[in-house]
Protein backbone atom coordinates (compact mmCIF):
# COMPACT_ATOMS: atom_id res chain seq x y z
CA UNK A 1 0.00 0.00 0.00
CA UNK A 2 1.68 3.62 -0.88
CA UNK A 3 1.02 6.28 1.36
CA UNK A 4 -2.11 8.47 1.00
CA UNK A 5 -2.19 12.69 0.81
CA UNK A 6 -4.67 15.65 0.99
CA UNK A 7 -4.87 17.60 -2.07
CA UNK A 8 -7.29 19.72 -1.32
CA UNK A 9 -10.34 20.23 0.88
CA UNK A 10 -13.84 22.04 1.12
CA UNK A 11 -16.87 22.68 2.49
CA UNK A 12 -20.12 25.17 2.26
CA UNK A 13 -21.36 26.63 4.83
CA UNK A 14 -22.99 25.10 7.65
CA UNK A 15 -26.83 26.26 7.82
CA UNK A 16 -30.43 26.15 6.18
CA UNK A 17 -30.38 26.66 2.28
CA UNK A 18 -34.16 25.91 1.64
CA UNK A 19 -32.39 27.59 -2.02
CA UNK A 20 -30.31 25.17 -2.78
CA UNK A 21 -31.12 22.18 -4.20
CA UNK A 22 -28.38 18.94 -2.01
CA UNK A 23 -26.73 18.64 -5.45
CA UNK A 24 -25.84 22.40 -5.77
CA UNK A 25 -24.36 21.99 -2.07
CA UNK A 26 -22.28 18.79 -3.00
CA UNK A 27 -20.80 20.87 -6.28
CA UNK A 28 -20.20 23.42 -4.55
CA UNK A 29 -17.83 21.48 -2.07
CA UNK A 30 -16.23 19.82 -4.42
CA UNK A 31 -15.99 22.34 -6.53
CA UNK A 32 -14.21 24.11 -3.14
CA UNK A 33 -12.07 21.33 -2.51
CA UNK A 34 -10.73 21.13 -6.73
CA UNK A 35 -9.67 24.79 -6.31
CA UNK A 36 -7.59 24.17 -3.36
CA UNK A 37 -6.01 21.19 -4.44
CA UNK A 38 -5.13 23.35 -7.94
CA UNK A 39 -7.16 20.96 -9.28
CA UNK A 40 -10.06 20.70 -12.00
CA UNK A 41 -13.21 18.27 -12.90
CA UNK A 42 -11.05 16.76 -15.59
CA UNK A 43 -8.37 15.34 -13.11
CA UNK A 44 -10.54 13.84 -10.95
CA UNK A 45 -10.48 9.78 -11.58
CA UNK A 46 -13.14 8.75 -9.18
CA UNK A 47 -15.68 9.96 -6.66
CA UNK A 48 -16.79 8.46 -3.67
CA UNK A 49 -20.39 10.19 -1.95
CA UNK A 50 -21.14 9.48 1.48
CA UNK A 51 -25.19 8.61 0.66
CA UNK A 52 -27.76 10.71 2.78
CA UNK A 53 -31.12 9.04 2.89
CA UNK A 54 -32.83 12.10 3.10
CA UNK A 55 -32.78 13.68 -0.57
CA UNK A 56 -31.33 13.00 -3.99
CA UNK A 57 -30.09 9.83 -6.07
CA UNK A 58 -33.28 8.99 -7.02
CA UNK A 59 -34.43 7.88 -3.88
CA UNK A 60 -30.72 6.20 -2.73
CA UNK A 61 -29.78 9.63 -1.35
CA UNK A 62 -26.60 11.92 -2.41
CA UNK A 63 -25.28 9.31 -5.16
CA UNK A 64 -21.63 10.19 -6.53
CA UNK A 65 -22.52 9.10 -10.66
CA UNK A 66 -25.42 11.68 -9.90
CA UNK A 67 -22.93 14.24 -9.12
CA UNK A 68 -20.62 12.92 -12.27
CA UNK A 69 -23.67 12.66 -14.87
CA UNK A 70 -24.43 17.08 -13.41
CA UNK A 71 -21.26 18.41 -13.66
CA UNK A 72 -18.68 16.42 -15.38
CA UNK A 73 -19.63 12.69 -17.32
CA UNK A 74 -15.86 11.41 -17.28
CA UNK A 75 -17.15 7.95 -16.76
CA UNK A 76 -14.43 7.66 -13.81
CA UNK A 77 -15.50 5.15 -11.43
CA UNK A 78 -18.36 6.08 -8.52
CA UNK A 79 -18.76 4.45 -4.93
CA UNK A 80 -21.47 4.88 -2.97
CA UNK A 81 -21.02 3.83 0.48
CA UNK A 82 -23.77 4.11 3.38
CA UNK A 83 -23.05 4.17 7.36
CA UNK A 84 -25.85 6.26 8.18
CA UNK A 85 -23.88 9.72 10.40
CA UNK A 86 -20.70 7.86 10.04
CA UNK A 87 -20.78 7.80 6.01
CA UNK A 88 -18.87 10.65 5.72
CA UNK A 89 -16.20 9.14 7.76
CA UNK A 90 -16.42 5.88 5.66
CA UNK A 91 -16.40 7.39 2.57
CA UNK A 92 -12.75 9.28 3.57
CA UNK A 93 -11.11 5.91 4.41
CA UNK A 94 -12.94 4.46 0.81
CA UNK A 95 -11.36 7.20 -1.19
CA UNK A 96 -8.12 6.55 0.55
CA UNK A 97 -7.70 3.15 0.29
CA UNK A 98 -8.17 3.45 -3.52
CA UNK A 99 -5.58 5.32 -3.57
CA UNK A 100 -3.54 3.59 -1.45
CA UNK A 101 -4.03 0.53 -3.71
CA UNK A 102 -2.82 2.52 -6.74
CA UNK A 103 -6.37 2.39 -8.14
CA UNK A 104 -6.30 6.13 -8.55
CA UNK A 105 -4.15 8.62 -8.82
CA UNK A 106 -6.58 11.76 -7.24
CA UNK A 107 -10.30 10.99 -6.06
CA UNK A 108 -12.68 12.81 -4.16
CA UNK A 109 -14.68 11.81 -1.00
CA UNK A 110 -18.06 13.97 -0.91
CA UNK A 111 -20.59 14.48 1.82
CA UNK A 112 -23.29 16.67 1.40
CA UNK A 113 -27.13 16.88 3.22
CA UNK A 114 -30.38 18.79 2.94
CA UNK A 115 -32.16 17.72 6.80
CA UNK A 116 -35.83 17.67 6.92
CA UNK A 117 -37.42 19.89 9.82
CA UNK A 118 -37.63 18.98 13.20
CA UNK A 119 -37.69 15.16 13.98
CA UNK A 120 -35.90 12.98 11.82
CA UNK A 121 -38.76 10.36 10.09
CA UNK A 122 -38.77 7.08 10.05
CA UNK A 123 -37.82 6.09 6.63
CA UNK A 124 -41.17 4.53 4.58
CA UNK A 125 -41.51 0.73 3.88
CA UNK A 126 -40.73 -0.29 7.79
CA UNK A 127 -43.10 -2.40 9.44
CA UNK A 128 -44.75 -1.53 12.36
CA UNK A 129 -43.77 -4.33 14.72
CA UNK A 130 -41.55 -5.66 16.87
CA UNK A 131 -39.09 -5.98 13.77
CA UNK A 132 -38.51 -2.63 14.01
CA UNK A 133 -36.86 -1.24 17.41
CA UNK A 134 -37.61 2.05 15.77
CA UNK A 135 -41.07 1.90 15.73
CA UNK A 136 -41.09 0.43 18.88
CA UNK A 137 -39.06 3.19 20.78
CA UNK A 138 -41.66 5.11 20.20
CA UNK A 139 -45.13 3.95 20.72
CA UNK A 140 -44.01 1.99 23.33
CA UNK A 141 -41.79 4.91 25.44
CA UNK A 142 -41.49 7.80 22.96
CA UNK A 143 -38.01 8.04 23.28
CA UNK A 144 -36.54 10.98 21.07
CA UNK A 145 -32.78 10.89 20.49
CA UNK A 146 -32.08 13.03 23.36
CA UNK A 147 -33.65 10.30 25.42
CA UNK A 148 -30.20 8.40 24.49
CA UNK A 149 -28.16 10.55 25.60
CA UNK A 150 -29.73 12.09 28.49
CA UNK A 151 -29.44 8.50 29.81
CA UNK A 152 -25.86 8.73 29.27
CA UNK A 153 -25.18 11.59 30.80
CA UNK A 154 -27.44 11.08 33.98
CA UNK A 155 -25.37 7.96 34.84
CA UNK A 156 -22.45 9.93 34.04
CA UNK A 157 -23.77 12.08 36.67
CA UNK A 158 -24.00 9.79 38.88
CA UNK A 159 -20.48 7.66 38.43
CA UNK A 160 -18.51 11.19 38.10
CA UNK A 161 -20.08 13.53 40.14
CA UNK A 162 -20.35 15.15 36.79
CA UNK A 163 -21.97 19.13 37.09
CA UNK A 164 -24.89 20.42 35.26
CA UNK A 165 -22.25 23.19 35.15
CA UNK A 166 -19.41 21.11 33.81
CA UNK A 167 -21.91 20.09 30.98
CA UNK A 168 -22.45 23.69 30.13
CA UNK A 169 -19.32 24.33 29.91
CA UNK A 170 -18.40 21.65 27.34
CA UNK A 171 -21.19 23.48 25.55
CA UNK A 172 -19.87 27.09 26.03
CA UNK A 173 -16.21 25.62 24.73
CA UNK A 174 -18.01 24.54 21.60
CA UNK A 175 -19.88 27.79 20.64
CA UNK A 176 -17.02 29.69 21.81
CA UNK A 177 -13.95 28.15 19.43
CA UNK A 178 -16.86 28.65 16.48
CA UNK A 179 -16.75 32.26 16.65
CA UNK A 180 -13.71 32.60 14.34
CA UNK A 181 -15.21 29.49 12.22
CA UNK A 182 -16.92 31.05 8.84
CA UNK A 183 -18.38 27.64 7.71
CA UNK A 184 -20.09 27.32 11.34
CA UNK A 185 -24.08 28.20 11.75
CA UNK A 186 -23.81 29.39 14.96
CA UNK A 187 -21.07 32.04 16.06
CA UNK A 188 -21.89 33.64 18.88
CA UNK A 189 -20.56 33.68 22.63
CA UNK A 190 -22.83 31.23 24.96
CA UNK A 191 -22.49 31.66 28.44
CA UNK A 192 -23.08 28.76 31.23
CA UNK A 193 -26.16 30.56 32.54
CA UNK A 194 -27.38 31.13 28.84
CA UNK A 195 -26.74 26.89 28.68
CA UNK A 196 -28.72 26.35 31.77
CA UNK A 197 -31.62 28.71 31.08
CA UNK A 198 -32.19 26.71 27.88
CA UNK A 199 -35.08 24.51 27.97
CA UNK A 200 -34.59 21.34 29.54
CA UNK A 201 -34.88 19.08 26.63
CA UNK A 202 -34.39 15.66 28.49
CA UNK A 203 -32.87 16.05 31.79
CA UNK A 204 -30.33 16.76 32.31
CA UNK A 205 -29.90 18.14 29.21
CA UNK A 206 -30.72 21.57 27.71
CA UNK A 207 -31.36 22.71 24.14
CA UNK A 208 -28.24 24.36 24.23
CA UNK A 209 -26.62 21.58 25.12
CA UNK A 210 -28.00 19.18 22.15
CA UNK A 211 -26.76 19.78 18.10
CA UNK A 212 -29.19 20.85 15.73
CA UNK A 213 -29.61 19.44 12.23
CA UNK A 214 -28.55 21.58 9.48
CA UNK A 215 -27.88 21.36 5.81
CA UNK A 216 -24.13 21.52 4.73
CA UNK A 217 -21.72 19.75 2.02
CA UNK A 218 -17.85 18.99 2.38
CA UNK A 219 -15.18 17.47 0.04
CA UNK A 220 -11.73 16.23 0.45
CA UNK A 221 -9.76 15.30 -2.45
CA UNK A 222 -6.85 13.02 -2.23
CA UNK A 223 -4.01 11.65 -3.97
CA UNK A 224 -0.92 9.82 -4.17
CA UNK A 225 2.32 12.02 -3.03
CA UNK A 226 3.83 12.54 -6.46
CA UNK A 227 0.64 14.24 -7.14
CA UNK A 228 0.65 16.38 -3.97
CA UNK A 229 5.05 17.07 -5.14
CA UNK A 230 3.40 17.87 -8.88
CA UNK A 231 1.09 20.24 -7.07
CA UNK A 232 2.85 21.86 -4.94
CA UNK A 233 0.37 21.75 -1.74
CA UNK A 234 0.76 21.61 1.56
CA UNK A 235 1.83 18.22 2.91
CA UNK A 236 -1.11 16.68 4.85
CA UNK A 237 -0.56 12.85 4.91
CA UNK A 238 -3.74 10.48 5.97
CA UNK A 239 -1.36 8.36 8.44
CA UNK A 240 -4.30 6.16 9.25
CA UNK A 241 -8.26 6.05 8.57
CA UNK A 242 -10.75 2.76 9.98
CA UNK A 243 -14.04 2.02 9.91
CA UNK A 244 -15.34 0.00 12.72
CA UNK A 245 -19.07 -1.63 13.77
CA UNK A 246 -20.33 -1.85 17.23
CA UNK A 247 -19.05 -5.30 19.65
CA UNK A 248 -21.10 -7.72 21.15
CA UNK A 249 -21.25 -6.44 25.13
CA UNK A 250 -20.87 -2.81 24.31
CA UNK A 251 -22.91 -1.29 26.82
CA UNK A 252 -23.87 1.86 25.30
CA UNK A 253 -27.87 2.63 24.65
CA UNK A 254 -27.67 2.38 20.93
CA UNK A 255 -30.24 4.85 18.98
CA UNK A 256 -33.28 3.24 18.22
CA UNK A 257 -32.50 0.04 20.18
CA UNK A 258 -34.82 -0.30 23.35
CA UNK A 259 -32.27 -2.85 25.11
CA UNK A 260 -28.62 -3.33 25.75
CA UNK A 261 -27.07 -6.72 25.98
CA UNK A 262 -24.30 -5.96 28.41
CA UNK A 263 -20.85 -7.86 28.34
CA UNK A 264 -17.51 -7.46 30.29
CA UNK A 265 -15.20 -7.32 27.01
CA UNK A 266 -16.43 -4.78 24.65
CA UNK A 267 -15.45 -0.78 24.84
CA UNK A 268 -18.14 1.96 25.09
CA UNK A 269 -19.54 3.07 21.79
CA UNK A 270 -17.07 0.38 20.13
CA UNK A 271 -18.08 1.03 16.91
CA UNK A 272 -16.22 4.67 17.56
CA UNK A 273 -13.58 3.22 19.86
CA UNK A 274 -12.69 0.63 17.53
CA UNK A 275 -12.48 2.86 14.56
CA UNK A 276 -10.07 5.44 16.51
CA UNK A 277 -7.82 2.27 17.73
CA UNK A 278 -7.60 0.84 14.04
CA UNK A 279 -6.97 4.17 12.43
CA UNK A 280 -4.15 5.11 15.05
CA UNK A 281 -2.51 1.53 14.93
CA UNK A 282 -2.69 2.21 11.34
CA UNK A 283 -0.80 5.47 11.82
CA UNK A 284 1.32 3.53 14.10
CA UNK A 285 0.22 6.46 16.82
CA UNK A 286 -0.96 5.97 20.20
CA UNK A 287 -3.93 8.70 21.99
CA UNK A 288 -0.25 11.08 23.06
CA UNK A 289 0.61 11.57 19.61
CA UNK A 290 -2.35 13.14 18.49
CA UNK A 291 -2.17 17.13 19.02
CA UNK A 292 -6.15 17.43 18.66
CA UNK A 293 -9.37 16.27 17.93
CA UNK A 294 -12.53 16.47 15.87
CA UNK A 295 -15.15 14.28 17.37
CA UNK A 296 -18.85 14.17 16.91
CA UNK A 297 -20.37 16.12 19.44
CA UNK A 298 -24.51 15.51 19.48
CA UNK A 299 -24.49 16.63 22.90
CA UNK A 300 -21.99 18.31 25.80
CA UNK A 301 -21.06 14.73 26.83
CA UNK A 302 -20.14 13.77 23.91
CA UNK A 303 -17.60 16.15 24.51
CA UNK A 304 -16.90 14.69 27.99
CA UNK A 305 -16.89 11.08 27.36
CA UNK A 306 -15.79 10.55 23.63
CA UNK A 307 -12.22 11.50 25.14
CA UNK A 308 -12.05 9.45 27.60
CA UNK A 309 -13.88 6.04 25.85
CA UNK A 310 -11.12 6.15 23.22
CA UNK A 311 -8.45 6.42 25.89
CA UNK A 312 -7.04 9.83 25.60
CA UNK A 313 -8.10 10.51 28.82
CA UNK A 314 -9.06 8.53 32.27
CA UNK A 315 -12.17 8.20 32.63
CA UNK A 316 -14.01 11.01 34.70
CA UNK A 317 -10.19 12.67 34.14
CA UNK A 318 -12.94 15.54 31.01
CA UNK A 319 -14.43 16.98 33.67
CA UNK A 320 -10.92 18.79 35.23
CA UNK A 321 -9.88 18.92 31.50
CA UNK A 322 -13.31 21.18 30.63
CA UNK A 323 -12.91 22.77 34.18
CA UNK A 324 -8.96 24.07 33.62
CA UNK A 325 -9.59 25.00 30.41
CA UNK A 326 -7.40 22.23 28.70
CA UNK A 327 -9.91 20.77 26.05
CA UNK A 328 -9.70 24.57 24.56
CA UNK A 329 -7.42 25.23 21.69
CA UNK A 330 -4.54 26.26 23.93
CA UNK A 331 -5.50 23.11 25.94
CA UNK A 332 -3.62 19.75 26.71
CA UNK A 333 -6.24 17.66 24.59
CA UNK A 334 -7.93 20.29 22.60
CA UNK A 335 -11.02 18.79 21.37
CA UNK A 336 -13.49 20.12 18.20
CA UNK A 337 -11.49 23.40 17.32
CA UNK A 338 -13.89 23.57 14.47
CA UNK A 339 -16.61 24.01 17.08
CA UNK A 340 -17.80 20.58 16.73
CA UNK A 341 -21.56 19.45 16.14
CA UNK A 342 -23.17 21.65 18.55
CA UNK A 343 -22.30 25.08 16.56
CA UNK A 344 -22.51 24.17 12.84
CA UNK A 345 -25.67 21.94 13.50
CA UNK A 346 -25.85 18.05 12.05
CA UNK A 347 -25.92 17.52 8.33
CA UNK A 348 -25.18 13.62 8.99
CA UNK A 349 -23.14 12.06 6.48
CA UNK A 350 -21.95 15.87 5.24
CA UNK A 351 -20.03 15.95 9.21
CA UNK A 352 -17.36 13.07 8.59
CA UNK A 353 -16.34 14.82 5.47
CA UNK A 354 -15.98 18.12 7.43
CA UNK A 355 -14.27 16.62 10.24
CA UNK A 356 -11.64 15.76 7.83
CA UNK A 357 -11.39 19.23 6.50
CA UNK A 358 -11.06 20.76 9.44
CA UNK A 359 -7.81 18.47 10.50
CA UNK A 360 -6.54 19.34 6.98
CA UNK A 361 -7.12 23.09 8.23
CA UNK A 362 -5.25 23.10 11.32
CA UNK A 363 -2.48 20.95 10.10
CA UNK A 364 -1.82 23.37 7.08
CA UNK A 365 -1.72 26.17 10.11
CA UNK A 366 -4.53 27.58 8.00
CA UNK A 367 -7.64 27.77 10.82
CA UNK A 368 -7.58 31.49 11.84
CA UNK A 369 -8.70 32.50 14.86
CA UNK A 370 -8.88 28.77 16.27
CA UNK A 371 -6.06 27.73 15.20
CA UNK A 372 -4.14 24.80 17.54
CA UNK A 373 -0.89 26.20 17.77
CA UNK A 374 1.76 23.38 16.17
CA UNK A 375 -1.19 20.93 15.73
CA UNK A 376 0.85 18.19 13.53
CA UNK A 377 -0.95 15.32 13.73
CA UNK A 378 -5.15 15.46 14.28
CA UNK A 379 -8.00 12.74 14.49
CA UNK A 380 -11.64 12.51 13.09
CA UNK A 381 -14.11 10.23 15.25
CA UNK A 382 -17.73 9.96 14.11
CA UNK A 383 -20.60 7.47 14.46
CA UNK A 384 -23.52 6.60 12.43
CA UNK A 385 -26.72 5.52 13.10
CA UNK A 386 -26.70 1.12 13.13
CA UNK A 387 -23.84 0.44 14.87
CA UNK A 388 -21.46 2.39 12.30
CA UNK A 389 -17.34 4.29 13.39
CA UNK A 390 -15.41 6.01 11.15
CA UNK A 391 -11.77 7.57 12.24
CA UNK A 392 -9.12 9.24 10.09
CA UNK A 393 -5.79 10.35 11.43
CA UNK A 394 -3.96 13.12 9.63
CA UNK A 395 -0.49 14.05 9.79
CA UNK A 396 1.42 17.43 8.90
CA UNK B 1 -72.44 -2.90 36.68
CA UNK B 2 -68.89 -2.60 36.14
CA UNK B 3 -67.70 -1.79 32.69
CA UNK B 4 -65.59 -4.31 31.69
CA UNK B 5 -62.78 -2.28 29.11
CA UNK B 6 -60.58 -4.32 26.36
CA UNK B 7 -57.05 -3.86 26.49
CA UNK B 8 -54.28 -4.24 23.92
CA UNK B 9 -50.96 -3.98 23.91
CA UNK B 10 -49.31 -0.99 22.05
CA UNK B 11 -47.43 -4.10 19.83
CA UNK B 12 -47.85 -7.52 19.69
CA UNK B 13 -45.50 -10.10 21.37
CA UNK B 14 -43.40 -7.50 23.14
CA UNK B 15 -44.67 -8.42 26.53
CA UNK B 16 -47.74 -10.40 28.40
CA UNK B 17 -49.73 -9.49 31.67
CA UNK B 18 -52.31 -10.88 33.36
CA UNK B 19 -53.63 -10.77 37.18
CA UNK B 20 -50.78 -12.03 38.55
CA UNK B 21 -48.30 -9.30 36.70
CA UNK B 22 -46.53 -8.66 33.56
CA UNK B 23 -43.57 -10.11 31.54
CA UNK B 24 -41.44 -9.19 28.64
CA UNK B 25 -40.95 -11.40 26.08
CA UNK B 26 -37.29 -11.60 24.73
CA UNK B 27 -35.34 -14.84 23.48
CA UNK B 28 -32.33 -16.80 24.46
CA UNK B 29 -29.53 -17.95 23.12
CA UNK B 30 -29.88 -21.80 23.06
CA UNK B 31 -26.09 -21.52 23.06
CA UNK B 32 -24.22 -19.15 24.85
CA UNK B 33 -26.94 -17.97 27.14
CA UNK B 34 -27.39 -14.41 25.92
CA UNK B 35 -30.62 -12.76 26.27
CA UNK B 36 -31.92 -10.16 23.76
CA UNK B 37 -35.03 -7.96 24.53
CA UNK B 38 -37.76 -7.79 22.00
CA UNK B 39 -37.21 -11.10 20.84
CA UNK B 40 -34.00 -11.32 18.09
CA UNK B 41 -33.58 -13.04 14.72
CA UNK B 42 -30.35 -15.04 15.74
CA UNK B 43 -27.54 -14.65 18.94
CA UNK B 44 -25.48 -12.30 18.35
CA UNK B 45 -22.02 -13.10 20.32
CA UNK B 46 -19.63 -13.41 17.79
CA UNK B 47 -17.52 -16.07 19.82
CA UNK B 48 -21.29 -18.22 19.91
CA UNK B 49 -21.80 -20.38 16.48
CA UNK B 50 -24.81 -21.97 17.50
CA UNK B 51 -27.07 -18.43 16.77
CA UNK B 52 -30.01 -20.37 17.80
CA UNK B 53 -32.39 -18.36 19.52
CA UNK B 54 -35.87 -19.85 22.26
CA UNK B 55 -38.64 -17.31 23.42
CA UNK B 56 -37.95 -16.50 27.02
CA UNK B 57 -39.80 -14.58 29.50
CA UNK B 58 -37.38 -12.25 31.25
CA UNK B 59 -37.28 -11.12 34.82
CA UNK B 60 -39.88 -8.83 36.32
CA UNK B 61 -37.59 -6.78 38.71
CA UNK B 62 -34.27 -4.44 38.33
CA UNK B 63 -32.55 -1.60 39.44
CA UNK B 64 -32.46 1.76 38.12
CA UNK B 65 -29.54 1.84 35.92
CA UNK B 66 -30.05 5.56 34.24
CA UNK B 67 -33.59 7.77 33.81
CA UNK B 68 -34.22 10.60 32.11
CA UNK B 69 -37.48 13.14 31.95
CA UNK B 70 -38.98 14.12 28.29
CA UNK B 71 -39.92 17.26 28.91
CA UNK B 72 -41.56 17.77 25.37
CA UNK B 73 -43.69 15.47 23.95
CA UNK B 74 -42.19 13.01 21.13
CA UNK B 75 -43.51 12.88 17.77
CA UNK B 76 -47.00 11.42 16.72
CA UNK B 77 -46.21 7.75 16.64
CA UNK B 78 -46.52 8.36 20.07
CA UNK B 79 -49.60 8.72 21.60
CA UNK B 80 -50.02 9.38 26.12
CA UNK B 81 -53.19 10.73 26.81
CA UNK B 82 -53.36 12.91 28.61
CA UNK B 83 -49.69 13.90 28.17
CA UNK B 84 -47.31 15.25 30.45
CA UNK B 85 -43.75 15.33 31.33
CA UNK B 86 -42.85 11.96 31.97
CA UNK B 87 -39.30 9.40 32.84
CA UNK B 88 -37.66 7.12 30.79
CA UNK B 89 -35.42 4.53 32.64
CA UNK B 90 -32.80 1.63 31.60
CA UNK B 91 -33.33 -1.03 33.58
CA UNK B 92 -30.39 -3.83 34.42
CA UNK B 93 -32.15 -6.99 35.21
CA UNK B 94 -30.66 -9.80 36.78
CA UNK B 95 -29.92 -11.43 33.19
CA UNK B 96 -27.40 -8.77 32.37
CA UNK B 97 -30.15 -6.89 30.04
CA UNK B 98 -30.85 -3.54 29.97
CA UNK B 99 -34.03 -2.45 29.01
CA UNK B 100 -35.07 1.39 28.20
CA UNK B 101 -39.10 1.93 29.65
CA UNK B 102 -41.32 4.30 30.93
CA UNK B 103 -41.30 4.91 34.97
CA UNK B 104 -44.63 4.61 37.01
CA UNK B 105 -45.63 5.12 40.12
CA UNK B 106 -43.14 7.46 41.42
CA UNK B 107 -42.71 11.44 41.81
CA UNK B 108 -39.75 12.75 39.23
CA UNK B 109 -38.25 14.74 41.78
CA UNK B 110 -38.37 10.94 43.65
CA UNK B 111 -36.37 9.01 41.11
CA UNK B 112 -32.93 7.47 42.39
CA UNK B 113 -30.15 5.41 39.99
CA UNK B 114 -30.09 1.62 41.70
CA UNK B 115 -33.74 2.28 43.00
CA UNK B 116 -35.21 -1.33 42.94
CA UNK B 117 -38.11 -1.78 40.29
CA UNK B 118 -40.81 -4.54 38.91
CA UNK B 119 -42.28 -4.35 36.05
CA UNK B 120 -45.81 -3.30 35.01
CA UNK B 121 -48.53 -2.65 32.31
CA UNK B 122 -50.06 0.55 31.96
CA UNK B 123 -52.79 1.89 29.43
CA UNK B 124 -51.14 4.81 27.30
CA UNK B 125 -54.53 6.17 25.72
CA UNK B 126 -57.58 4.83 24.69
CA UNK B 127 -57.96 4.18 20.79
CA UNK B 128 -61.22 5.01 18.21
CA UNK B 129 -62.26 1.33 19.00
CA UNK B 130 -62.17 2.03 22.90
CA UNK B 131 -60.17 -0.11 23.76
CA UNK B 132 -57.35 0.92 26.14
CA UNK B 133 -53.36 0.23 24.46
CA UNK B 134 -51.08 -0.96 26.69
CA UNK B 135 -47.31 -0.42 27.39
CA UNK B 136 -44.75 -1.83 29.24
CA UNK B 137 -43.38 0.16 32.31
CA UNK B 138 -41.30 -0.06 35.27
CA UNK B 139 -42.37 0.78 38.70
CA UNK B 140 -40.83 0.99 42.43
CA UNK B 141 -41.01 -1.95 44.24
CA UNK B 142 -39.89 -2.33 48.03
CA UNK B 143 -35.92 -2.35 48.81
CA UNK B 144 -34.34 -6.04 49.26
CA UNK B 145 -36.86 -7.75 46.73
CA UNK B 146 -35.24 -6.69 43.54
Amino acid sequence: MRPVYVLGVGAHPWGKFPQKPQLQLAIEALSAALTDARLGWRDLQGLVAASSRFEGGMGWGLHANEVLQAVAESGVPAVNVGGGCAAGGIAVHTAAAMVASGECEVIAALGAERMPKGFIPRPPGCPDDITDTDYLRWVTMGATNPVYWALEARRRMHEFGTTAETFAKASVLMHHNAIANPRARYRAECSVEDVLHSPTVSDPLHLLEICAVSDGAAAVILGSEEQARRLGVPKVAVAGSAVATGQFGDPAVRIPTVSTTVGASAPHTSEVAGAVRHALDRAGMGPGDIDFVELADNTAWHVLAWPEFFGFLEPGQSDWMIEHGQMGIDGKLPVNPSGGFLSFGEATTAQGVLQVCELAWQLRQQAHGRQVPGAKVGLSAVLGLGANGASVVLKA
Amino acid sequence: MVETLEQVPVAEDLFRWSGDGADLVGTRCRGCGAHYFPKSLSCRNPQCEHKAVEEVLMGRRGRLHSYTVQSYRPPALFRMEPWAPYAIGLVELPNGLRVMGMLTGCALFDIRIDMPLELTVEPLYRDESGRDVMTYKFQPTAEGTA
